[in-house]
């Protein structure tokens, strides 16, 4: 009986012990914003400030200043930081922001999917922590409580969704100025395509290959995501216009049924060679092998929502219509 | 001499080890927080604001979080190696773990970039995926007013194949998902704040508590069931509460941590070569021990590949199997069940 009552006792003292620390709950500081304003600002506060504004997620936010000392929890949110010229105000990213080089010297807060390190972020007392839509509504909620500024970025579903973006982070940052100069830059760019593109004689079908690990049943993109849109864009028709979801598997029967003029490997940073393709079975009878238009393609221009998707779609463009682009 | 000292009082030796564990894992993360705050904090001292924030609000609620998941799962696991009388029974048999997955991921497959999608959606979708399924198991298994073991068993993997494959078909359509699914599965408190500390407590406590005054019960149970019957034990009445008792303590722990595989199974065997099987003895002793071998994985994944935090499921298997492969190496007699 003794050891019993012993364990229960002491187990009842851990628990007592679990609960025994109601100081510890109520205090929610927010050393955040009072650090911040320490920090020396090296924009002006813009007259937007105090600035409200609603996020993705239907939070509205105030800021009574632009932010100085940000966090982001996605590549496409470091890329958009930086060609905004904020880069300096980043003092976090997630593990997988590796572009541009810079990036690479920040600190690294962990993984948004296997579990980002929350002590870090709370260490680096951000008064910004620019989330995206990989990043999962309870680490928002969880943020929050700790006393953080959550902004969270929506995904844009076109170009003047991304535009869009671009504004919005310019406002946070005090960067609306680079942001409205950037959008007009990206405009330009995509408009320059589409100029290019009216005098095209034909629409190439293109085959976006996201994984072929298993050949007779390769992974690609399906209609109205962002990869079918782009090849759209740039003057193609999306060999898996026909399938849904973004990601969408279709057979190697389709495949040789639908023979697209162009294959294009998203996979290529996986080690995926445009040799190896010929020597998948089937796959060799496919025109765009034959003709040698299996092309390798940077998947993160086209998978990350931010200012590179218009490198995305002059590339696609180039390798759509390569007589069009000199 | 202090060796076999410490080794006749089990109770001291573990709960010595539990304490170590709690002010490692308070002690140690991706911040360098100075021994001198520490103290502080642990006298309960004014520190600065970032510091306390990161031991309160942070380290703490995840320290007790892993050491209730540990204790719940070692405590359940011990329970239901008893009650089947099997060594290879451990907190999931019987459908909490595959329940528990199918719900979350039901919850994960849905859009979720809507507000209406809270904080608890996942633990509670979770939890009540764990009930429902132990509850489906023990309702097919049922025959008259008995609950046979093997027909419970086999309900159970039954149950539990299916709950996975319906998993798995809706991991794969729900493509970005994938992974976040794929983390939760391979286990984790990746939750922090005091929210999933308060909601599991109550669970974890009734559970481990009934548990913990059935040690007797237990140890009549492995005369054989006929033989706990004639000695006048309410078999069926005993059992049907052991199991409620050990689900709900074990789903509460999967709800918050996800699938931690292992500790259920590890450590109550690795107790009962050191210290013996009785039940009396190793259920208390489950609870604290299953709490630090959860903690010290938890330390380990949180700082091997800092700041990246593993999934502690991964390495309670990589760094207990060994353990335990050696312990059983090193327990030179037969394996006596």
């Amino acid at each position: 009986m003794k050891p019993r009552l012993f364990s229960i006792l002491l187990f009842i003292s851990v628990f007592l012990a679990a609960c025994a620390s109601p100081t510890a709950q109520p205090t929610l500081p927010a050393p955040a914003v009072s650090e911040s304003q320490v920090t020396p600002t090296s924009t002006q506060p813009a007259p937007e400030f105090p600035l409200t504004i609603t996020d993705g997620l239907q939070r509205t936010l105030t800021f009574e200043a632009p932010a100085q000392r940000i966090i982001s929890l996605a590549p496409s949110n470091t890329e958009i930081l930086f060609a905004l010229g904020a880069g300096e105000q980043l003092v976090g990213r997630d593990v997988l922001s590796d572009f541009p080089p810079e990036a690479q010297g920040v600190a690294d807060i962990g993984d948004t999917f296997i579990g980002l390190n929350t002590e870090l972020i709370i260490s680096l007392e951000p008064d910004l922590v620019l989330a995206a839509e990989i990043t999962p509504v309870e680490q928002v909620a969880q943020l929050e409580q700790l006393g953080v500024n959550v902004f969270w970025l929506a995904n844009p579903s076109d170009f003047e969704g991304l535009y869009a973006n671009l504004a919005i982070v310019g406002q946070l940052t005090g960067r609306s100025t680079e942001a409205a100069s950037l959008v007009a830059v990206l405009e330009e760019r995509v408009a320059a395509v589409d100029n290019a593109l009216l005098a095209k004689t034909n629409t190439p079908a293109v085959f976006y290959e996201l994984d072929a690990s298993e050949p007779a049943a390769p992974w690609t993109s399906g209609a109205g995501t962002f990869i079918d849109l782009l090849i759209a864009r740039a003057g193609g028709r999306n060999a898996a216009e026909g399938i849904q979801g973004a990601f969408a598997q279709m057979s190697i029967e389709e495949l040789l049924v639908q023979d697209p003029d162009v294959i294009l490997l998203g996979d290529a940073a996986y080690g995926i060679t445009v040799e190896s393709v010929g020597q998948r079975a089937g796959w060799g009878d496919l025109a765009a092998v034959q003709s040698g238009s299996v092309y390798p393609f940077d998947d993160n221009l086209i998978s990350r929502p931010g200012p590179r998707l218009v490198d995305a779609l002059e590339e696609l463009a180039r390798l759509l219509h390569p007589d069009l682009f000199e | 001499m202090k060796k076999i000292f410490l080794l006749r009082r089990p109770f001291l030796l573990n709960g010595l080890f539990l304490a170590i564990a709690l002010l490692l894992s308070l002690a140690i993360g991706a911040v360098v927080i100075p021994p001198a705050e520490l103290l502080q904090a642990l006298v309960g001292g004014t520190l600065p604001a970032t510091s306390a924030t990161i031991i309160y609000e942070v380290r703490l609620p995840h320290t007790l979080l892993v050491a209730l998941t540990g204790a719940a799962l070692a405590g359940s696991g011990a329970a239901y190696q008893g009650l089947f009388r099997n060594p290879l029974a451990d907190p999931y048999l019987i459908g909490v773990a595959s329940g528990a997955g199918l719900g979350a991921v039901l919850v994960m497959a849905q859009s979720w970039p809507s507000t209406a999608l809270g904080f608890y959606a996942i633990p509670a979708a979770a939890f009540l995926g764990a009930l429902l399924a132990v509850g489906v198991v023990l309702a097919i298994a049922r025959v008259g007013k008995t609950i046979p073991v093997t027909t419970l068993l086999l309900a159970g993997v039954a149950v539990s194949s299916f709950a996975t494959a319906l998993s798995s078909f809706l991991m794969l359509y729900s493509e970005n998902e994938l992974r976040r699914a794929l983390t939760w599965l391979l286990g984790g408190a990746t939750l922090s704040g005091w929210q999933p500390v308060i909601a599991a407590l109550p669970y974890v406590v009734i559970g481990l508590g009934v548990l913990l005054v059935s040690g007797h019960q237990l140890n009549v149970l492995q005369l054989g069931e006929e033989q706990a019957q004639q000695l006048g034990l309410p078999v069926e009445r005993i059992k049907l509460g052991l199991i409620a008792a050990a689900s709900l303590a074990a789903a509460a722990a999967v709800a918050f941590s996800g699938m931690i595989g292992f500790i259920g199974l590890i450590v109550p065997h690795a107790l009962r070569l050191v210290w013996g099987g009785d039940y009396r003895r190793l259920l208390p002793l489950c609870v604290l021990g299953g709490a630090t071998a959860l903690l010290l994985a938890d330390l380990l994944a949180r700082s091997v590949f800092a700041p990246q935090v593993l999934p502690v499921g991964i390495l309670t298997a990589l760094a207990g199997v060994p353990f335990f492969l050696w312990l059983l190496r090193r327990a030179k007699a037969a394996w006596t069940w």
